[in-house]
């Protein structure tokens, strides 16, 4: 808990202090619940509603894997169509997705495939993807239940984890399994992958805040 | 004891006195127990052919004698899995069994010596090649050391190993390197139980003619052996003679060299443009070396002298094949990468290059000039004013589009330009190359895109079609029938045979006119592709009337695909833009044409439908015209688009001029109030009418509608909700997605920064929202969401009457925000309107909220400053809403009723300041999200500023693409290897494409290596095709077996011949030498024949013709052994062997000698 109320150098430490920096990206149809995902992970806080993400947003937590900084830097993007085209190009980018849809709306379930297909288009073949059926906190309304997911996330082949932002249920894991399979990506192609920025060489010595992320207030 | 210790000390021997060679000794045991090579039990025989195959592995040490350094190296064949297991256990069982046994069996090298398993390994060290071991040490001197030249120090290392290999129980040979290292030149020495072992060597360049035959040679090694006075006990004798072919009478190389001429005679299409060469200019199989080997005869049983041979290598039961490649062959395709490569080293500019050729007296500056003329008068222009620069621009591109270049200076001369950019700009039909000519045949034709390839693929179609899909789909490059892989395989091609790199950068001069010429006269470029982005992404969940990207007929920038592709693509959707915004001209007519485009009338417009169809026409023909490159009409009529500080109030007035006519128009019944307040509205339109001097009646209605939503009705007014025309979302290429995110993560993770995050990014909102607000006047929030994100907006089935009087309250509220919303744009018949609907109750409030309302109105149409007002009410509004319970909040209207989501209503937040500063202004008016002009300049300026060499670096993904689809292509499906190579290539290409820029020239430089081995594979292969199969076989059936040895030829060293000579890739290779012979010897035709009957028949056994079917053999190796007792007579049988090898010139015996060293 090193003092951190200057921010600004907290953000240069978070900037510099890595080994391997991972781009993820957070999608799914409007209000399923993805900004309240990521500012659980990241900041450990839940709010009922959070401003409805206007094109794309970020967050930085840095993760340790195999005695590895590892930064991941978070995108969180807008669900509704119209905001498609802008957060599409930043696909390219990303090595993990995370896929997510809403337990109580039938339609966030429905637009997983459509979802999927995004990803197949635009984003490099490489990149991994996890489900998310969130809110599964809300077991009185639920309209999807967890074998649905279960059965399309094994037909699209991808992992699968159902999640509460609210009651904190599998949040941690999901970001967790999501790096374990990029790592695992990573070591099978013995070449450094292009698209992995390795900040070894220029990592600067700062000492390292690992709690920094809980400073943020989240409003 | 004290005595005793005295007694001791007095004998202290003092090791230090030990010598160096002592030391050296000493140490040298160290090694071998390192090793633990002492006190070893032998190894077990090798397995045929394993000296070639194993895995061989080597340790090293360094050892001082004195202060001169050698070397240690132990060398032995890594004895493969189940041997070492076998050995272990029979190990064990002698053990159990019997221990006796083991000391009679031999020790390794003896074995090693004698076996005959293993003799002419066709790779391995020249050790084991001579000696037929499997394990051994070498001594030599350290590198800079010197060389061991004299008798006496390697006398000294030999015996000092000696002593050394007898202390240890060592059994492993010791070879000490003598005089230089090229040489081999080794003498050794083992030591056995019983008996010593010494390897003996000589090297020279002559060798006396007696001992040219095996008749001298064993007359030789019985000398050596000093046995003349026993009896001689047989000697075994291996050879192995080697016959090299280098003519290749009947299969010339068939690859012509590329005609470098025809191209410039013009005789020639586009197919030397889009097809890049391949193959080797010269044979790649240089040599074939037969050997014959006759792996086990008795000296007695045949001669060989000088004048008579036994040994016909027609006779000789094994052949085995190697074949010698040409270094380095000359390969085409190899050759253009290389070329094309090299000029990423150069550095000049376009400019200094093409520069030089500018005739004198014209200023080298002129173009740029031009472009900075065209660049000022476009800073004049704002984004939002769409007007066009008359023909300036043009004029000037123009004028500076013929290059000051004389044309028979030119680097590609005219003629040639103009076919290549034919080529390139299939769309362009104009007979001259000038860019000025180039509109005319627009409409023509549309290229059939499908890529040129005329030679018959070599490899399977599925497997071309699976490379080209793969290839297409990971590499980042272009796809092959665009324009950019055209110009990347062109520029190739030229720079190789068209000139270099000042024809590389006059054609890129060219290209680059070319652009600019399209971009100013709105002639889409041809041929950029579908990108993924323009795919049918038609999602089934989300509503038809929800907001989606408008599918554009010009794709946006790719990402998948390279820079340069990408930026082309941009310049096209600038072009586009440009044309549709030129076309939409003036006023109302941008909405007439996206509604006649979407076939979308509603009665609600069908009055000025008439009109709108006459003015749709006109505005096609135009296009149709300004496609055609005369532009000059709507020049001066886009001046109108000016949107300065008048045209808000008269959108404002537009917007509220609709508005009167829609209610006008609405089927729906109208509520009492409602006209009394349209008359006020009226009354207020009236006045500023008056204010106005000009003012059109087409102007006063809903403007940007582009299709109505499914049964929506506004929350506030109940008219039916219109979906607006909308700006399309800027194109990014991938630098700009880059800078831009960099942007927005440079403001960190912080709340404040994704505050910041969300403003900078809330353009589009805006712009959709002020769409929306003209497309439905006096629309409220909840109306935008419903359309926007529906499910942010919550509809209610029922209300339970315990909550009703707090939604009543609620509708208060909302109703508030939609009048507030509706002062905002100086609209407050919408909101009487909408009260008009309400039940009674807030009738009331809605009409004093009217009465309050409409002096603020009267404020906001003359100043603008009353959108500053809002906060207030929002606070108010917020307020209320804050107080309410926050799990049912409901700003509830009708009929739909429901109300915003929570996060919708959270105070303050984006999308309801975005909503309250949002204006009335349809999408053509507002101001432009995509700044076409601008960023058709930034693309023209990248173009422009690149040099040759960055070009190259641009064009190389595709170069490399074009190249793997050639390789698989000319893959030969019986070459397994070759489809290896291909995938090697395909899978390294990926990794160097999607290198995240700069690109790196090394990267590309391995990619091409790769080709190029995958090219010189695949020729050695066509080569040796073309060698073996044809018209050599007598058997048809056997056209397999001799396609396996083609492919085995590929891939091993060494294949053996089954059926030696007389097996059909045997009898093959014996007419290639006979024929070779024959022409060497000039024999004339008659006497074929009976060379060709010899051939056929050689059962008949006619030694004296079938040798001449080869020549002399040049290499002949002899092993010599024997197992005869040495030294005396009475001493121990023990194996003796001679190896030598004669080559012209380089003569070689290497003998190891067994003597016993119990029995001398």
């Amino acid at each position: 808990m090193a003092s951190a109320n200057d921010s600004k150098w907290q953000k240069d430490a978070a900037d510099q202090n890595f080994d391997y920096m991972f781009k993820l990206l957070i999608i799914g149809n409007s209000s399923v619940g993805k900004t309240s995902f990521l500012f659980r992970y990241a900041d450990d806080s839940f709010t009922s509603a959070f401003v409805s993400t206007v094109g794309i947003d970020f967050k930085v937590k840095t993760v340790f894997r195999q005695d590895k900084r590892v930064k991941l830097q978070i995108w969180d993007t807008a669900g509704q169509e119209r905001y498609r085209t802008i957060t599409t190009a930043y696909y390219r980018g990303a090595m993990g997705f995370i896929l997510m849809y809403d337990v109580t709306n039938e339609e966030s379930f429905n637009a997983v495939q459509d979802w999927c297909t995004q990803i197949k288009t635009h984003a490099w073949s490489n990149a991994s993807v996890v489900l998310v059926g969130n809110k599964c906190d809300l077991e009185e309304s639920r309209v999807v239940n967890q074998s649905r997911g279960q059965d399309l996330a094994q037909d699209l082949g991808l992992e699968f984890f159902e999640t509460s932002a609210k009651e904190n249920i599998n949040v941690k894991a999901v970001f967790e399994r999501l790096v374990d399979i990029i790592c695992d990506k990573m070591s099978e192609s013995l070449d450094s992958d292009p698209t992995l920025v390795s900040n070894t060489a220029k990592a600067t010595r700062l000492t390292e805040n690992p709690n920094m992320q809980n400073n943020n207030c989240a409003c | 004891m004290a005595a005793e210790e005295d007694g001791d000390v007095f004998e202290i021997t003092d090791f230090t006195t030990a010598s160096e060679w002592e030391r050296f000794i000493a140490r040298l045991e160290e090694v071998l127990h390192e090793w633990k090579l002492a006190n070893r039990d032998p190894l077990p025989n090798v397995p045929k052919g394993k000296f070639t195959e194993g895995p061989w592995e080597e340790k090293n040490e360094e050892i001082l004698f004195a202060d001169f350094k050698f070397l240690i190296n132990y060398t032995r064949l890594k004895p493969s899995a189940s041997a070492e297991a076998e050995s272990r256990s029979s190990r064990e069982r002698e053990d159990a069994d019997d221990e006796q046994q083991d000391e009679h069996k031999p020790p390794t090298i003896t074995n090693d010596i004698i076996s005959m398993d293993n003799d002419f390994p066709s790779r391995a060290h020249c050790l084991c090649r001579w000696y037929g071991l499997q394990e051994f040490l070498v001594i030599q001197p350290a590198p800079n050391f010197g060389v061991i030249d004299s008798e006496s120090r390697a006398k000294i290392l030999e015996s000092s190993a000696a002593i050394a290999l007898s202390d240890s129980g060592c059994h492993v040979p010791v070879f000490i390197q003598l005089q230089q290292k090229w040489r081999k030149l080794y003498t050794g020495v083992a030591i056995v139980p019983g008996a010593n072992i010494s390897f003996e060597m000589s090297h020279l360049k002559k060798l006396p003619s007696k001992y040219l035959h095996l008749d001298g040679l064993l007359n030789m090694f019985k000398g050596k052996l000093g046995c003349e006075y026993v009896s001689m006990p047989p000697v075994s004798v291996s050879v192995r003679f080697t016959y090299i072919l280098e003519d290749w009478i009947h299969c010339p190389w068939p690859q012509m060299p590329p005609d470098f001429f025809s191209f410039s005679e013009g005789e020639v299409g586009c197919s030397e443009l889009d097809v890049l060469p391949f193959g080797a200019c010269e044979d790649p199989v240089s040599e074939l070396h037969l050997s014959c080997t006759w792996p086990y005869l008795s000296a007695d049983m045949i001669v060989e002298t000088s004048g008579y041979t036994d040994l016909d290598p027609l006779q000789a039961p094994q052949w085995s094949v190697r074949i010698q490649m040409t270094e380095d062959p000359q390969c085409l395709l190899g050759q253009l990468l290389r070329a094309f490569m090299e000029l990423c080293t150069r550095t000049e500019t376009t400019d200094e290059i093409l520069g030089r050729l500018a005739t004198e007296g014209t200023d080298p500056s002129e173009k740029d000039g031009g472009e900075d003329i065209t660049n000022a008068l476009q800073r004049l222009t704002e984004p939002n004013l769409p007007y066009h620069i008359p023909s300036l621009g043009s004029v000037v591109s123009r004028a500076s589009s013929k290059l000051k270049i004389k044309p028979e200076e030119a680097p590609i001369p005219p003629n040639s330009l103009n076919k290549i950019l034919q080529h390139l700009f299939p769309d362009a039909t104009g007979l001259g190359g000038s860019q000025s000519q180039k509109g005319k045949g627009q409409n023509s034709k549309t290229r059939d895109s499908t890529p040129v390839e005329e030679s018959p693929p070599h490899g399977s179609p599925e497997r071309v079609e699976e490379v080209f899909n793969e290839a297409l789909k990971q590499l980042r490059s272009a796809p092959p029938d665009s324009l950019t892989y055209r110009l990347a395989v062109c520029m190739a091609i030229i720079n190789l045979n068209h000139g270099g790199l000042r024809a590389v950068a006059h054609l890129w001069q060219e290209f680059i006119l070319e652009m600019r010429y399209r971009w100013e006269n709105n002639i889409l470029i041809p041929d950029l592709g579908a990108s993924a982005s323009n795919k049918p992404s038609s999602s089934s969940s989300t509503t038809s009337s929800s907001p989606s990207a408008p599918s554009a007929s010009v794709p946006a920038p790719n990402l998948g695909s390279c820079l340069l592709h990408q930026k082309l693509q941009m310049l096209n959707c600038c072009i586009e833009r440009k044309v549709k915004r030129e076309s939409a001209g003036y006023g109302h007519e941008d909405t007439v044409l996206h509604e006649a485009s979407s076939g979308v009338f509603e009665s609600d417009t069908s009055t000025s439908q008439p009109d709108n169809d006459a003015v749709g026409g006109g505005t096609a023909a135009r296009k149709v015209a300004s496609v055609n490159g005369s532009t000059t009409d709507d020049e001066d009529d886009e001046f109108f688009e000016c949107d300065d500080g008048d045209s808000d109030e008269v959108s404002e007035a537009g917007g509220k001029g609709g508005q009167r006519r829609i209610s006008g128009d609405s089927t729906s019944p109208r509520r009492p109030g409602s006209g009394k307040k349209n008359l006020i509205s009226e009354k207020s339109i009236d006045s500023y009418m008056s204010d106005s001097s000009f003012k059109d009646a087409a102007l006063m209605k809903a403007e940007g509608r582009l299709a109505p939503m499914k049964n929506m009705r506004s929350l506030s007014t109940n008219e039916p909700l219109f979906i607006p025309v909308t700006q399309e979302p800027s194109p990014m290429t991938e630098d700009m997605l880059e800078e831009q995110a960099e942007v927005l993560a440079k403001l960190g993770s912080s709340a404040e920064g994704s505050q910041l995050r969300a403003r900078m990014q809330s353009a589009c909102l805006l712009s959709d929202m002020e769409s929306f607000k003209a497309a439905n006047p006096g629309c409220c929030l909840g109306d935008f969401v419903r359309w926007y994100s529906p499910r942010d907006f919550i509809e209610e089935e029922e209300e339970d009457g315990e909550e009703k009087e707090e939604e009543e309250r609620n509708e208060k509220n909302i109703s508030r925000q939609c009048s507030r919303t509706e002062e905002e744009d100086g609209r407050n018949s919408a909101s009487e309107e909408a009260s008009g609907e309400r039940p009674e109750d807030s009738e009331k409030d809605a009409n004093c909220e009217a009465k309050i309302d409409s002096p603020k109105a009267a404020d906001g149409k003359k100043s603008p400053a009353s959108e500053e007002i809002p906060p207030q009410a929002t606070a108010k509004a917020s307020s209320s809403e804050t107080s309410s319970d926050q799990d049912h909040v409901s700003s509830h209207c009708r009929p739909q009723r429901g109300h915003l989501s929570q996060r919708m209503q959270i105070p303050g937040n984006m999308w309801v300041e975005v909503w309250q500063s949002a204006r009335h202004i349809p999408a053509r008016r507002q101001k432009r999200l995509f700044d076409d002009t601008k960023e058709a300049e930034k693309v023209l300026h990248f173009l422009s500023g690149l040099r040759p060499s960055e070009l190259v670096l641009h064009l190389l993904p595709m170069v490399i693409h074009a190249s793997v689809l050639k390789l698989a292509e000319k893959e030969d499906p019986d070459v397994p290897v070759l489809k290896t190579l291909t995938d090697q290539v395909i899978s390294k290409a990926v990794k160097v494409t999607r290198w995240p820029h700069p690109p790196e020239v090394k990267r590309y430089e391995d990619v091409i290596r790769m080709i190029e081995l995958a090219e010189t594979v695949s020729s050695r292969s066509k080569s040796l095709k073309t060698k073996f199969t044809r018209d050599l076989l007598e058997k048809g059936k056997a056209e397999e077996e001799l396609h396996n040895f083609v492919s085995s030829l590929l891939q091993q060293p060494e294949v053996d011949v089954r059926g030696g000579a007389y097996g059909p890739a045997g009898s093959a290779i014996h007419k290639l030498f006979s024929a070779a012979q024959k022409a060497a010897l000039m024999i004339l035709e008659d006497e074929e024949s009976t060379g060709e009957d010899a051939a056929a028949q050689p059962e008949q056994m006619k030694p004296a013709s079938t040798v001449h079917d080869f020549p002399s053999p040049s290499a002949r190796e002899y092993i010599l052994r024997a197992l005869i007792p040495r030294p005396a007579p009475y001493s121990r049988v023990l194996p003796q062997r001679m190896y030598c090898v004669l080559v012209d010139g380089d003569y070689r015996l290497a003998g190891a000698f067994c003597s016993d060293t119990t029995f001398q």
